[in-house]
C-alpha cells in the first residue's frame, strides 16, 4: 500500500485529521490507576481520573485522544476512515505523539494519552508502531501519566501484551452486540479476532495481580483494566441483546467499563439508518443508566429487561421502571431497610444510601434529613416512609406514579432538540 | 449567662487559636461563638474577646483534632476553613465540640442532624469541589525562562491544596500558581519543595514574555478541543454546566486571544 501522506504536513494539520478521526471512540476516562510520581520524570495518575476540559458536545476531554494513523486496510461500514472513503489521510511519527503528549501534559491540558489507530499495512505493523511510541514516551520522556491504548484486532499476542505493560488501560471495541451484526457492518473483522485480544488482556491482568503479590515491584500490566465499546442503533439489536452482552463482558472478561455509542451515520451509507432526528441519544442514555445499575446497584439484566420486553422504557429511567413494576416491595422504611434495599429506591443513589446507613445510627431520620443527605425526594417520595409516614398521602399505583414521575423534567445529558422520539421507535 | 464572641482572624491559625481559648474558658460551649472578623452591629449584653493567632495553641488544637477525630475530619475542617462562609468558624468549633466533648469522635461528620456539623460538611464539600475542579482546569503557560505559570481566581482559598498535586506531577518543573483574588503565589522550584508567597510588589507572571512555542501549543490544543466535539451531539448548555464560565475565563482553549 502506498502511503498517501505528504511529509510536509504540519503538526496542526495532522492533529486536526487524527483528532477528528478519533472522536467516535467515546471513552475518555482517565480513572482506575493510582500512581504517585517517582520524582524523576513527569506525571502521576489519580484513581478517580480527572477531566481537563469539556467539548461543545458536553463530553469531557481528559486524554489527548488521537489515532496514530487514519490509513486503514479495512472497510467497516460505520467508519469514516474505511478504505473505500476518500478522506485526507495522515500519520504521526512516534516523536510527534510524544511531543504533543508531554507539552499538553505540562500545561495541564490533559491527563494523558489515548492512542488508537487505523490499520496501516497490517495489524502487526500498526501495533508495533504503537508500542514504539508508548515505549519512547515511558522511557525517554519518563512519562508517568495515564495511557489508554487500543489493541488492534489481529495483532500478534506478544505485541498486545507489550503494549499492556506500557499502558494503564487497554481496549478492544466489540463494535456490535451480535456476531451477525459485526459481519454485516465490519466484513474484515471477526468476533474471534476481537475476543482473542480481550481474553489475552484479561489473562495478562490476572497474572500480573499474582506477580504483584509476590514481587511488589513487578512491572504493572494495565493497572486500570480493560474497556470496550458497542455502537447503538446502527442495526436492529435490542437493548436486551446489548445489555446481556455487556453483563457477560463484565462477568466473563472482567471488563472495567463498557461504553455505548449512539450511532452517527458519518458515511451516509445507504445500508445504515439515516437518523434524520440525530443519533439515538436517549436510548444511549438509558443503556448507561442500566449499566450503572449493573455495576453499582447489584441489578441483573434479567431484572430490567426480558426477551418479551427487550427495550427500555423511554419515559422513565430503568430503576424507576423496575420500582413501579415491583410496588409490592414498597414503601420502604428508610430508617430500617438494609443497604441493598435502599439502593433500589428511585431517588436514592449510592452515596445517599451510604450516608443514610451512617446517619441513622445517631437517631431516626426525617424527610428534612434525607433532603440534606442528598436524596431526591420528589422521586423517592412515592416509595418511602420515614418513621412510618409517607411524605404526602400518595397512591401506590403504577400508572399514577409513572405519570407523576414523567411530569418531572428528567435531566438528560444531551439537549432535547438533539433527540427525536421517532428515532426510538425505529426498532421497537 | 452572657454570650461570648471570640473574634478571630480569617485563617486556620485564627480559628484554631479561638477554639483553644474557648476551651480554656471552661464555661461549656453553648454560649461561645467563634466569629471571623469584626461584626458591624455589636450585640447588647454580649462580651467580645479578641483572639490573636498563636502558633503553639494552633499546633495543639491541630494535633488534638487529628488524634481524636482522625485525619479525614481534620482535612474536612481545613477545607471548610478555606471557604468564605461567615459561619465557618463556629461550624468548625461546634463540630470539634461534638466530636471531642460529646464523644462522636471519628464519626462526627456522620452526625448530620447537628446543624453545625451539617454546615461544616457542606462547606468542606464546596471547597473540595472547587479544589477538584481546579486540579482539572488549571492551565499553565510557559514563560520564556521555561517557568510554567498559571493564574486562577477561585472562590475558596485553595492554592495550598493544589500545590501538592502539581508538585508530585511536575517534580522537575519550575512552576507558579497565582491566586489573583488573594494575591497569593504557590511556588515550586524544580526538584525542590513548594512554598507560598504573598505581598509581592508587582505581579510576576502576567506581563512576562511567553516562550517561543507557547502560542503554537495553545493553538494546537484549542483546535483539538474544537475538533473532538461531535457536531450531531452539540450541547453548549451541558458544556457550561460541566465547566462553569467562571473557570472558562482562565482557560486557554476558551480565551480569545
Ligand atoms: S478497522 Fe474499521 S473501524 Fe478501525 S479504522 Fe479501519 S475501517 Fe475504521
Amino acid at each position: 500500500m502506498e502511503l498517501r501522506i505528504s511529509p510536509s504536513m504540519s503538526l496542526m494539520e495532522k492533529l486536526n485529521i487524527l483528532g477528528d478521526a478519533a472522536k467516535y471512540d467515546v471513552s475518555c476516562s482517565s480513572s482506575g490507576s493510582s500512581r504517585a510520581g517517582d520524582g524523576k520524570g513527569i506525571g502521576n495518575t489519580v484513581k478517580a481520573g480527572l477531566c481537563h476540559s469539556f467539548a461543545a458536545d458536553g463530553r469531557c476531554i481528559s486524554l489527548l485522544k488521537i489515532l496514530f494513523t487514519n490509513e486503514c486496510i479495512f472497510d467497516c461500514k460505520y467508519c469514516m476512515n474505511r478504505k473505500s472513503n476518500d478522506v485526507p489521510r495522515a500519520s504521526f511519527t512516534p516523536d510527534e505523539v510524544c511531543e504533543l503528549t508531554i507539552e499538553f501534559y505540562r500545561r495541564n491540558y490533559i491527563e494523558g494519552l489515548f492512542l488508537s489507530s487505523g490499520i496501516l499495512y497490517s495489524p502487526d505493523y500498526t501495533m508495533e508502531l504503537i508500542c514504539q511510541t508508548l515505549y519512547k514516551l515511558r522511557t525517554v520522556h519518563r512519562f508517568q501519566g495515564y495511557i489508554h491504548v487500543k489493541a488492534i484486532p489481529g495483532a500478534a499476542p506478544e505485541l498486545v501484551s507489550k503494549a499492556g505493560f506500557l499502558a494503564d488501560r487497554m481496549s478492544v471495541n466489540l463494535e456490535l452486540a451480535t456476531a451477525d451484526g459485526l459481519q454485516q457492518l465490519a466484513p474484515n473483522k471477526h468476533r474471534k479476532t476481537i475476543l482473542k485480544p480481550m481474553k489475552l488482556i484479561q489473562n495478562g491482568i490476572a497474572q500480573n495481580k499474582d506477580e504483584l503479590v509476590l514481587y511488589r515491584n513487578a512491572p504493572r500490566f494495565c493497572e486500570a483494566g480493560q474497556s470496550t465499546q458497542m455502537i447503538v442503533g446502527a442495526i436492529p439489536e435490542s437493548d436486551y441483546q446489548i445489555m446481556s452482552v455487556a453483563e457477560s463482558l463484565y462477568q466473563k472478561f472482567s471488563l472495567k467499563r463498557v461504553y455505548y455509542s449512539a450511532f452517527v451515520n458519518v458515511n451516509e451509507d445507504k445500508e445504515l439508518p439515516a437518523l434524520p432526528g440525530g443519533p439515538p441519544l436517549l436510548r444511549e442514555h438509558r443503556l448507561y443508566q442500566a449499566d450503572f445499575l449493573l455495576r453499582f446497584y447489584d441489578f441483573t439484566v434479567g431484572e430490567l429487561l426480558t426477551q418479551e420486553r427487550p427495550y427500555f422504557n423511554m419515559l422513565i429511567d430503568p430503576k424507576a421502571d423496575w420500582a413501579v413494576r415491583h410496588l409490592e416491595l414498597f414503601p420502604v422504611e428508610v430508617n430500617r431497610a438494609d443497604y441493598q434495599l435502599l439502593l433500589r429506591i428511585p431517588g436514592v443513589g449510592v452515596k445517599s444510601a451510604k450516608r443514610i446507613v451512617a446517619a441513622r445510627r445517631f437517631g431516626p431520620l426525617t424527610f428534612e434529613d434525607l433532603k440534606k443527605i442528598g436524596v431526591v425526594l420528589k422521586r423517592a417520595l412515592y416509595f418511602i416512609t420515614c418513621r412510618g409516614r409517607m411524605m404526602y398521602p400518595t397512591k401506590l399505583e403504577e400508572d399514577y406514579i409513572v405519570r407523576n414521575l414523567t411530569y418531572q423534567k428528567e435531566k438528560y445529558p444531551f439537549s432535547p432538540d438533539g433527540m427525536r422520539y421517532e428515532q426510538m421507535s425505529l426498532f421497537s | 449567662m452572657t454570650e461570648k464572641y471570640l473574634i478571630c482572624e480569617d485563617s486556620l491559625e485564627g480559628v484554631f487559636t479561638g477554639i483553644y481559648d474557648a476551651y480554656a474558658l471552661r464555661e461549656g460551649h453553648v454560649h461561645n461563638h467563634i466569629q471571623i472578623g469584626e461584626e458591624e452591629n455589636l450585640r447588647l449584653f454580649a462580651s467580645y474577646l479578641y483572639i490573636r493567632p498563636d502558633c503553639v495553641k494552633t499546633k495543639k488544637v491541630a494535633e488534638t483534632i487529628q488524634k481524636r477525630l482522625g485525619t479525614e475530619v481534620y482535612y474536612s475542617i481545613c477545607r471548610a476553613l478555606a471557604t468564605q462562609d461567615a459561619g465557618k468558624g463556629q461550624a468548625v468549633y461546634q463540630t470539634v465540640v461534638d466530636g471531642i466533648t460529646n464523644g462522636y469522635g471519628r464519626r462526627v461528620l456522620e452526625h448530620l442532624t447537628n446543624p453545625f456539623v451539617e454546615l461544616l460538611f457542606r462547606l468542606s464539600r464546596n471547597a473540595a469541589n472547587e479544589i477538584h475542579h481546579l486540579l482539572e482546569f488549571v492551565r499553565f503557560e510557559e514563560l520564556r525562562q521555561g517557568i510554567l505559570y498559571s493564574k486562577i481566581g477561585p472562590k475558596c482559598n485553595v492554592v495550598s491544596f493544589l500545590m501538592p498535586h502539581f508538585a508530585d506531577r511536575l517534580p522537575l518543573e519550575n512552576f507558579v500558581i497565582y491566586d489573583e483574588k488573594r494575591d497569593l503565589y504557590g511556588v515550586h522550584p524544580a526538584g525542590g519543595e513548594w512554598y507560598l508567597v504573598s505581598g509581592l510588589e508587582e505581579p510576576v507572571g502576567e506581563s512576562a514574555p511567553r516562550s517561543e512555542k507557547e502560542e503554537a501549543y495553545r493553538e494546537l490544543f484549542t483546535m483539538f478541543c474544537q475538533t473532538i466535539a461531535i457536531r450531531e451531539r452539540k450541547n453548549l448548555k451541558l458544556q457550561q454546566q460541566m465547566l462553569p464560565l467562571r473557570f472558562q475565563e482562565y482557560m486557554v482553549e476558551f480565551v480569545k486571544k
